[in-house]
C-alpha cells in the first residue's frame, strides 16, 4: 500500500465518519430553527431561550449558518425583558437563568451591544438569596457569599453562578466585585475531597458526592482566576471520571473544564464522536447537548476555552 | 411541627373544610362520612407483598396486587401509563438511592399485560442535570432500551400552567410538564427511604420529580424555598396521581435520600391512594405517619389512620422493619411509632 493509499484509507476510516456525524449534528441543529429565528430544544418543539443561545454558540463556533445565527440573536433580543433578563418563558420572569447564556450568544456581535449590556447590568444587579449561616445549620458552606440562582428568590447554585461568571469574564467584567465574589463562592462550594456538585458541600456532617458536569463547568469558569494547586484535586477527579464517561453533558463540560486548565485529554475528539454516536441508542440529543459537544470539540486550551475565542468575534449581526 | 390546615392560603370551601378537619382529627371518628366526602371507593386499600429480592417475577407480584386492589383491566386497556420512578443521582457503590430498574420493568410489564397501549417512564432528576448519566449508572437505561420503553426527561419538558389545587403554599399555579397530559394513569414508583428534610420519602414526595427543572431549578430549589412539605401537598393535590408502587425490597435508612445506608425490608407496597400507601409504608418502617408533617396534613387527599386503611396481602406486623432514624436530624426526630 502506498503512502497516498494509506492516508486515504485512514481518512475514510476515521476522519470521514467524524465529519459526517459532525455535519449531521449541525444539520439537526439547523432543523430546529424556527420561523421567528429562535430555536427549539428538540425538533418540532417550541421556542426556548436557552436552546436558542446554545444553538448560536454552536453554529458560530463551527463557523456555519451565519444567517440563522443573526436571526437567532434577534429573536433572543426581541424576547429580552426591559430590565435585561432573558427567561425560559415571558410568563415566568423568575426563570432568568438563561440570561448569562444570552450574553455569551450575543458576545462578539456589534449589533447586540445594547441588549448584551442590559443583560450584563441585570446580572450585576441580581443575586440569589443569601444569609449569614447559623452555627447550628445543617449545611456547612458560607451561605452569605453571593452568586446567582437558577430561579429568582432562591439560593445561588454552582451552575448558574459559573455561567454568569463566564459571561462577566468574556464581556470584560471579570474584575467586577460580583465576579470576584462569584469566584469566592465557587471556591467555598468546592467539595473537600475535590469536585463540585449542584451547590451543597455537606449536610448533617456528611460530605456529598461530586458531579462531573458541575465540576467541569465550575473549572471552566474559574480557569486562570485561582491558583492551580487549589483546584488540583478537582481536576484529578474530573480527569479520572471522564475516562469512561460518554454522556454528552458530563463529557462536554468535563473536556472544557480540563481544557481550560491545559489538561484537555488527547483523545477528547474521539470521545466526543463516541458521544455523538450514542444518539443511535438514545435518540436525538436536545439542542443544549448537541451544542455543548460542538463547543467541546472546538474548544481551545486555556482560560475561558471556547468562550474566550468569542471575545473578539465579529461574525456578523 | 405539623402543618396546620388553617394556614392554607385562601378561604376554604365547605368540602375543603371537611378535608382539612380530617387532618386535624376533628372528624376522625366519622370515617364513613369522610370517605363519602372524598369519594375514595377503593382508595383506602393498600397491598403489601413480601418480595425477597429483585430477581423474582416482580410483574406477577404487581399483578397480584392489582387483583387484590380490584384494578380492572378495563381501567388500563388502551390507556397510556406514565411510570414515575425515583431517580435522584447515581453513584457506583452508593446505597440504594434510586428505584430499582427491575421494579420499573415489573411495573411496565404488569400494566402492559393489563392492556395498556403505552407505558412510558418519566422523571426529572433533582440533583443531577445529566439525566443520561443517571439512567446509565442506575441501570435503568439498559432496561428501558431492552424493553423499548420510552423515557421522558421532565426537567426539560415543555410546561403548562394550571391552578394550584392544594394552596398549601402561596403559589397560585403550578407549571407541570406537558407529558403528564399525555398520560391516562400516573403511577408513582418511589424508593422506600428516610429523608433528612422531610422525614420519609415515599410516593407523595416522589412527585417532586415531575416538576420541571427549567421552571423550578436544581435541586428543585424553588420548591424547597416554598416549603418542602407544603409543596408535596400542593403537587399531589394538583397532579392527582392514580397509583403507587413503593420499592421497599431494599430501601434506605438514616441520612437519606442520598447518604443513608441500605435497609432490606423485602416488600412492595401498592395502592390507589398515595397518602394511604405512604402511611402503610411508614408503619412498615416503624415510623408513625401522624408524626410526619406532610402525611399528617394529607387528610384531604387520603386517609393515614390505620383503622381507615384496609390492608391486603401481608400484615404490616409481619414485615415491619425498623428503619434507623437520626437523632441529629430534626425532620427524623420523634417519628418512631410508639
Amino acid at each position: 500500500m502506498t503512502d497516498g493509499t494509506r492516508v486515504r484509507a485512514e481518512y475514510l476510516r476515521l476522519v470521514r465518519p467524524q465529519r459526517l456525524m459532525f455535519s449531521s449534528s449541525l444539520e439537526s441543529l439547523r432543523q430546529r430553527a424556527q420561523r421567528d429565528g429562535g430555536f427549539a430544544n428538540l425538533a418540532g418543539g417550541e421556542y426556548r431561550a436557552d436552546a436558542t443561545a446554545w444553538a448560536i454558540l454552536a453554529l458560530s463556533t463551527a463557523g456555519v449558518a451565519k444567517d440563522l445565527i443573526g436571526r437567532a440573536r434577534a429573536s433572543l433580543a426581541n424576547r429580552q425583558q426591559g430590565d435585561g433578563r432573558v427567561c425560559i418563558s415571558v410568563d415566568h420572569p423568575e426563570t432568568y437563568w438563561p440570561t448569562p447564556l444570552a450574553v455569551l450568544a450575543w458576545q462578539g456581535s456589534p449589533a447586540y451591544r445594547e441588549p448584551l449590556s442590559r443583560a450584563v447590568r441585570f446580572l450585576l444587579a441580581t443575586a440569589g438569596t443569601h444569609w449569614a449561616r447559623k452555627a447550628d445549620s445543617a449545611i456547612t458552606h458560607d451561605t452569605s457569599i453571593r452568586g446567582w440562582p437558577w430561579i429568582a428568590d432562591t439560593h445561588s447554585m454552582v451552575e448558574p453562578t459559573s455561567l454568569s461568571l463566564l459571561a462577566l469574564r468574556v464581556t470584560g467584567q471579570g474584575g467586577h466585585e460580583r465576579a470576584r465574589e462569584a469566584v469566592r463562592m465557587l471556591m467555598d462550594r468546592r467539595l473537600p475531597k475535590g469536585g463540585w456538585n449542584y451547590g451543597n458541600t455537606s449536610v448533617y456532617g456528611q460530605e456529598l458526592y461530586p458531579q462531573v458536569e458541575n465540576t467541569g463547568l465550575a473549572l471552566t469558569a474559574l480557569a486562570g482566576d485561582v491558583p492551580p494547586e487549589e483546584v488540583r484535586s478537582s481536576l484529578n477527579y474530573l480527569d479520572a471520571s471522564i475516562q469512561s464517561l460518554r454522556t454528552p453533558l458530563s463529557l462536554g463540560w468535563g473536556i472544557m473544564g480540563l481544557g481550560a486548565w491545559g489538561r484537555r485529554p488527547v483523545r477528547a475528539r474521539d470521545w466526543i464522536m463516541e458521544s455523538f454516536k450514542r444518539q443511535e441508542k438514545y435518540g436525538p440529543y436536545d439542542t443544549m447537548l448537541l451544542s455543548l459537544l460542538v463547543l467541546a470539540f472546538h474548544a481551545r486550551p486555556g482560560p475561558t476555552g471556547v468562550f474566550g475565542k468569542m471575545e473578539g468575534r465579529t461574525d456578523g449581526p | 411541627m405539623g402543618l396546620d390546615p388553617r394556614n392554607r392560603k385562601r378561604a376554604w370551601t365547605r368540602r375543603e373544610f371537611l378535608r382539612g378537619a380530617m387532618a386535624g382529627g376533628v372528624l376522625a371518628s366519622s370515617g364513613m362520612l369522610l370517605q363519602a366526602c372524598r369519594g375514595w371507593p377503593w382508595g383506602t386499600e393498600t397491598f403489601i407483598a413480601k418480595t425477597a429480592g429483585y430477581e423474582g417475577d416482580i410483574a406477577s407480584v404487581i399483578l397480584a396486587g392489582f387483583r387484590e386492589l380490584r384494578v380492572d383491566p378495563a381501567e388500563i386497556r388502551g390507556k397510556t401509563v406514565l411510570l414515575k420512578p425515583n431517580l435522584v443521582e447515581p453513584h457506583y457503590g452508593a446505597g440504594p438511592i434510586n428505584t430499582h430498574p427491575l421494579v420499573v420493568r415489573g411495573a411496565a410489564e404488569a400494566f402492559l399485560r393489563f392492556g395498556a397501549s403505552c407505558v412510558l417512564v418519566a422523571e426529572g432528576p433533582g440533583h443531577n442535570r445529566d439525566t443520561q448519566l443517571v439512567l446509565e449508572e442506575s441501570g435503568l437505561g439498559e432496561v428501558l432500551i431492552e424493553d423499548r420503553i420510552p423515557f421522558v426527561d421532565l426537567n426539560y419538558d415543555e410546561g403548562y400552567t394550571i391552578p394550584n389545587a392544594g394552596r398549601w403554599t402561596d403559589l397560585a399555579a403550578l407549571t407541570l410538564p406537558a407529558t403528564l397530559r399525555r398520560a391516562d394513569w400516573i403511577v408513582s414508583l418511589p424508593k422506600m427511604k428516610t429523608h433528612h428534610w422531610a422525614g420519609v420519602t415515599l410516593s407523595m414526595k416522589n412527585l417532586f420529580g415531575v416538576m420541571p427543572g427549567i421552571y423550578y431549578g436544581w435541586p428543585k430549589n424553588f420548591l424547597h424555598w416554598k416549603g418542602i412539605e407544603r409543596c408535596i401537598l400542593d403537587i399531589n393535590a394538583t397532579v392527582r396521581p392514580h397509583f403507587a408502587i413503593v420499592d421497599g425490597i431494599v430501601g434506605m435508612e438514616g441520612d437519606g435520600p442520598i447518604m443513608g445506608t441500605p435497609r432490606k425490608a423485602g416488600v412492595l407496597v401498592m395502592g390507589r391512594n398515595l397518602p394511604a400507601v405512604d402511611a402503610t409504608s411508614a408503619r412498615i418502617m416503624e415510623v408513625d405517619p401522624h408524626k410526619v408533617a406532610y402525611l399528617a396534613a394529607a387528610g384531604g387527599q387520603g386517609p393515614i389512620s390505620e383503622f381507615r386503611i384496609r390492608q391486603r396481602g401481608e400484615s404490616i406486623a409481619s414485615v415491619r422493619t425498623d428503619f434507623a432514624l437520626m437523632e441529629n436530624i430534626p425532620a427524623q426526630r420523634g417519628l418512631r411509632l410508639s
